[in-house]
């Protein structure tokens, strides 16, 4: 066995993907009945001369009588132009759709299958000639170029096979080689390659099995459309005079009175066979594709869950006197999904913000921090649900606010500066745009009158790039012609076009380069101390949070690890997780320390230890902790830590007090 | 600049595309058999002075191109032809003369008939088109905005269905239920009308439209409904329409603002591809309902063995599906400012 088999996505230690694939199958009922409503089809197919209850392919006198009966007890739907009993005709007519059905795609796929494969997986020279090829075969239109040939040569079962079969390949090649291309770079492909496999080798052994599913959906479709254009050419005229199929029974009884004999079930019973197939096929096509490519299907503006309001009760840390801002309690958030029991994101979190606290909420990622933020505004996906706690801000709880009245607290009152601006930002309207229109969305007075742009507006958009240091005449310019650092000061001034008394930055510096990050932190700070903001800060970045913080949020598997101010988090920590994180990173005033990374990752959602989120990886753990959640401890001045440990420390300090006492 | 360059590779790429199927044309047309011409060229029932008539008729006793017909390599170039001699030369300068031929059935130049048929066939596309792709697109939306309700899989088993119906049979059945109502069953106008006052000969046209529209609209509804459907799902979940719920936008306001556009650029070349589809229904479709248009011509001239015809009832639609695909990939480029700069 080569390495590369070993590490093949059919390696013995998962379960078989064919089970896999079966399991969810079975739960895809559009896939299921078009498999049912196909084999149905095919049996009655396969064994028509059983169930056709007339032999069609013998010749029998017939009379003018027996043209066009309508359907009765010998003849349940009636005869055909010749006095052929149209159900037996309907059974060996699938047997002829369904034969150039899949021979035709048989020989679509096998030539799409090679071209895509063989310019996908050489590139190049190779590549550019078969693709141009097939852009080419692309526009020509299939049908005409069909009946030209088909016209042109003898219309026989074999040759219709073929010119349908030859020019229907186009889009599985292009399918194909972008599936080729995505799959060449996989590791165990390269992999396979290093130790020096052939490249007849690769593709069959490791390209294959991975393009496969892709191309049997492709398949399906390409035998729908075959079946259709058979159909359409027999109908046209050009079938096989001699194999009565779907589409030529309907030319025959179109072209020979069946209109004006008002023998509609002649016109009828050919063509939804054609139907009951193409169905089946796209249904199955169609669920399959669902199975193997699931796209939940879930966006944006899909209603949310009610939220749940709860207990209050909340800690109160920051700087004293200032007012509070925002004022989190007991918040818990789950995400529900079909058939699962739902998973507890995030559980009775409460912090509080005061005007102008720079707060930083710290966590791996995973740990549940943009859940928390997106819910503070009622942002969640449809999956996602506050069920328990209140956010109160400027005296309203925001999880009790209609849809209209939140809108108005959104970007107003609370905004929020996205991670990686690129997605963040519309790719095709102007920042300027996009900044205005948030401006437009909350002040009516910007609205002018006239149809024109309002001068004020342009100076107000002017501003907001100043701020952040854009060059005003940028402001026409799309996304996609800033550098990446521009988009994050451009979402910035975004986030402060409405005035707004809080901003969320949720890991506004990830993916830019250090000078960037330190330039638009710079800006962030700046921009706090110069407008009164209050800013809760995301982030993985210790350095970053005691540089600018006052207060820090640290939170582990979707629950508060630690909350207090940043001197008793960096000096005096308590918990275990904080710990270990502030390990992780360096200390200025102790170059020589080691680094120390925490061994394994943030627990899955849905599958929580049963006790502390953390004991799984916590160097501290004991019994406790794997068996029994611990619940959230109030600390001397609002040091907040949820961690048994706690109480063991109490209960030390204060048997040491009865000590002492004696 | 960056832009230019790229329409002009566009350009480029349909003229080579065009003269790829003329080339096909050609040689489709002599290199498979059935050609009546030379069919009647080998009938031993006739004269060899009728032979050479209808050889030199149809251009035959020229030879195809240069010493192609030998296909000898050590021959090619060295044979005494002259290249404006040849057939191929005179059936593309025949095509930039607009000389497409003429009909067997008719004995009159196929451009003419082809040009008189066109008309019809741009009217019959122009409204489905239109009908299908505003529904579709209407109903495509609606589906994605109520994503995983009983509207959206509605919406979604009514596509899949439409797109399963054999174009020429939903004709049929359509033309049956129509005559039955007494619709007309045929043809772009009934027969003596051309003396009426316009407005009610166009009157008579829309009513024989009705049938062919409705049955295009059917078929090509589902699709666009699939596709923007699809693509709107896509946009929607994407980050920036987060953003713009963030900022306070209605749902309404996100829709027409952030997700249309975005969604609708797909929707631009999908049309394009599709055009060479819609070629084929719209061939079943006339068939059908003896629509005087292009798909017409063919079917009738299928039925004829008429093939200079059918060659350029052929040429002219692959023609159109490549211009119609080269519009549609400039209006992209002027929709999607991203275009511009890669």
């Amino acid at each position: 066995m080569t390495v590369a088999e070993e590490t093949s996505p059919a390696s013995p230690r998962t379960p078989s993907p064919l089970l896999t694939f079966w399991r969810t199958f079975k739960r895809n009922r559009m896939a299921l009945v078009g498999l049912g409503m196909l084999a149905l089809i095919v049996l009655l197919a396969v064994f028509a001369p059983q169930v056709a209850p007339y032999d069609v392919t013998r010749a029998v006198d017939v009379t003018i009588g027996d043209i066009y009966q309508p359907p009765s007890g010998t003849h349940w739907l009636g005869t055909d132009d010749a006095g052929k009993d149209v159900l037996s005709n309907f059974f060996f007519g699938a047997r002829v759709s369904l034969i150039v059905g899949f021979f035709a795609a048989f020989i679509s796929v096998v030539i799409g299958g090679v071209m895509g494969i063989v310019a996908g997986f050489y590139g190049g020279r190779v590549e550019n000639i078969l693709m141009r090829f097939t852009d080419i075969m692309l526009v020509i239109p299939d049908l005409p170029l069909m009946v030209v040939i088909v016209a042109l040569t003898k219309p026989n079962l074999i040759n219709i096979i073929f010119v349908i079969g030859l020019l229907g390949w186009t889009t599985t090649a292009r399918i194909v080689r972008s599936q080729t291309l995505a799959v060449k770079s996989r590791k165990f492909v390269l992999r396979a390659r290093a130790i020096g496999a052939g490249n007849g080798h690769i593709i069959l052994h490791h390209i294959l099995p991975l393009v496969m599913p892709l191309l049997v959906v492709n398949a399906i479709l390409v035998i729908s459309l075959a079946i259709l254009n058979e159909s359409a050419l027999s109908f046209i005229g050009l079938g096989d005079p001699t194999a009565l199929s779907w589409g030529q029974m309907l030319n025959y009884a179109f072209g020979r009175g069946a209109m004006s004999a008002g023998a509609g079930w002649a016109l009828v019973v050919p063509g939804l066979g054609i139907v009951w197939v193409v169905l089946s096929l796209t249904l199955l096509g169609h669920g399959l594709e669902q199975v193997l490519n699931p796209r939940l299907d879930t966006h944006h503006l899909m209603p949310g869950r009610p939220a749940v309001q709860g207990e209050a009760g909340a800690p109160a840390v920051g700087p004293e006197g200032a007012p509070v801002m925002l004022d989190v309690q007991n918040v818990s958030i789950h995400y529900f999904s079909d058939g699962k029991s739902p998973a507890r994101a995030i559980e009775n979190v409460s912090f509080r913000l005061r005007a102008g606290e720079l707060m930083g909420l710290v966590g791996e990622s995973g740990c549940g921090k943009t859940t928390l933020m997106l819910a503070l505004l009622r942002l969640l996906p449809a999956a996602g649900q506050i069920v328990n706690g209140r956010v109160l801000f400027g005296g309203r709880d925001l999880t009790a606010l209609g849809e209209a009245e939140l809108a108005d607290v959104r970007w107003k009152g609370v905004s929020i500066i996205f991670q990686g601006a690129m997605n963040a930002l519309n790719p095709v309207r102007t920042v300027g745009d996009q900044i205005a229109e948030a401006i437009l969305c909350h002040d009516p007075s910007y609205r002018s009158r006239r149809a024109g742009r309002d001068p004020r507006l342009d100076r107000r958009v002017a501003e907001l790039l100043d701020l952040v240091g854009i060059a005003k005449d940028r402001k026409e310019c799309f996304p996609h012609q800033y550098s990446g650092g521009m988009r994050q000061r451009a979402m910035i001034a975004m986030a402060l076009a409405c005035n707004p008394q809080v901003v969320i930055a949720d890991e506004p510096t990830t993916a830019l380069d250090v000078m960037i990050q330190a330039q638009v932190l710079e800006l962030l700070d700046n921009l706090r101390r110069r407008l009164g903001l209050s800013i809760i800060f995301v982030t993985h970045d210790l350095g970053v949070v005691a540089e600018m913080c006052d207060s820090v949020l640290v939170m582990y598997g979707g629950v508060t690890a630690e909350y207090a101010d940043v001197d008793t988090i960096y000096n005096s920590p308590r918990h275990p997780y904080t710990r270990e994180l502030l390990k992780a990173f360096p200390d200025l005033s102790h170059p020589e320390k080691r680094l120390a990374s925490i061994p394994g990752y943030p627990p899955r959602l849905d599958s929580l230890p049963p006790g502390c989120r953390f004991a799984p990886r916590c160097p501290q753990a004991f019994e406790r902790c794997r068996a029994e959640q611990p619940v959230l401890h109030e600390l001397n001045g609002g040091h907040f830590i949820t961690c048994h440990l706690i109480e063991t420390d109490r209960k030390r300090r204060s048997k040491d007090r009865q000590t002492l006492s004696f | 600049m960056k832009r230019t360059q790229y329409l002009l590779k566009r350009l480029g790429w349909s003229v080579f595309t065009i003269a790829f199927v003329l080339v096909l044309n050609f040689f489709l047309f002599r290199v498979l058999p059935g050609d009546p011409a030379r069919a009647g060229v080998h009938d031993p029932r006739l004269k060899q002075e009728a032979v050479e008539a209808i050889r030199v008729r149809f251009g035959l006793d020229k030879p195809v191109i240069n010493c192609f017909e030998s296909l000898n390599p050590v021959r090619f170039g060295s044979c005494d032809v002259n290249p404006l001699e040849t057939q191929f030369f005179i059936y593309v300068r025949n095509l930039f003369k607009g000389d497409l031929g003429i009909s067997y059935h008719t004995n009159r130049p196929v451009a003419e008939i082809l040009a008189e048929r066109l008309w019809n066939t741009i009217l019959l596309i122009g409204l489905g088109q239109i009908l299908s792709i505003f529904l579709g697109v209407a109903l495509g939306i609606f589906a994605a905005w109520k994503a995983r309700t009983a509207i959206d899989y509605g919406a979604l088993l009514t596509s899949l269905l439409a797109w399963s119906l054999p174009t020429f049979w939903l004709g049929i059945i359509l033309l049956f239920w129509g005559s039955a109502h007494g619709l007309p069953i045929a043809g772009k106008a009934t027969p003596g009308t051309s003396s009426w006052p316009l407005m009610q000969q166009w009157g008579d046209v829309l009513r024989h439209m009705l049938m062919p529209t409705l049955t295009y609209t059917i078929v090509y509804l589902g699709e666009y409904t699939l596709i923007m459907r699809s693509s709107l799902l896509d946009v929607l979940a994407e980050d920036y329409i987060l953003t713009a719920k963030a900022k306070g936008l209605n749902t309404f306001q996100i829709l027409k603002d952030h997700a249309l556009k975005n969604a609708m650029l797909p929707l631009v070349t999908v049309i394009a591809i599709n055009l060479g589809f819609t070629v084929a229904g719209v061939l079943q479709i006339e068939a059908v309902f003896s629509w005087p248009g292009l798909g017409g011509a063919i079917y009738e001239s299928v039925l004829r063995r008429d093939y200079p015809i059918l060659q350029g009832a052929f040429l002219l639609i692959a023609v159109a599906v490549i211009l119609a695909n080269l519009i549609a990939d400039l209006t992209y480029s002027y929709l999607d400012p991203r275009v511009q700069s890669e």
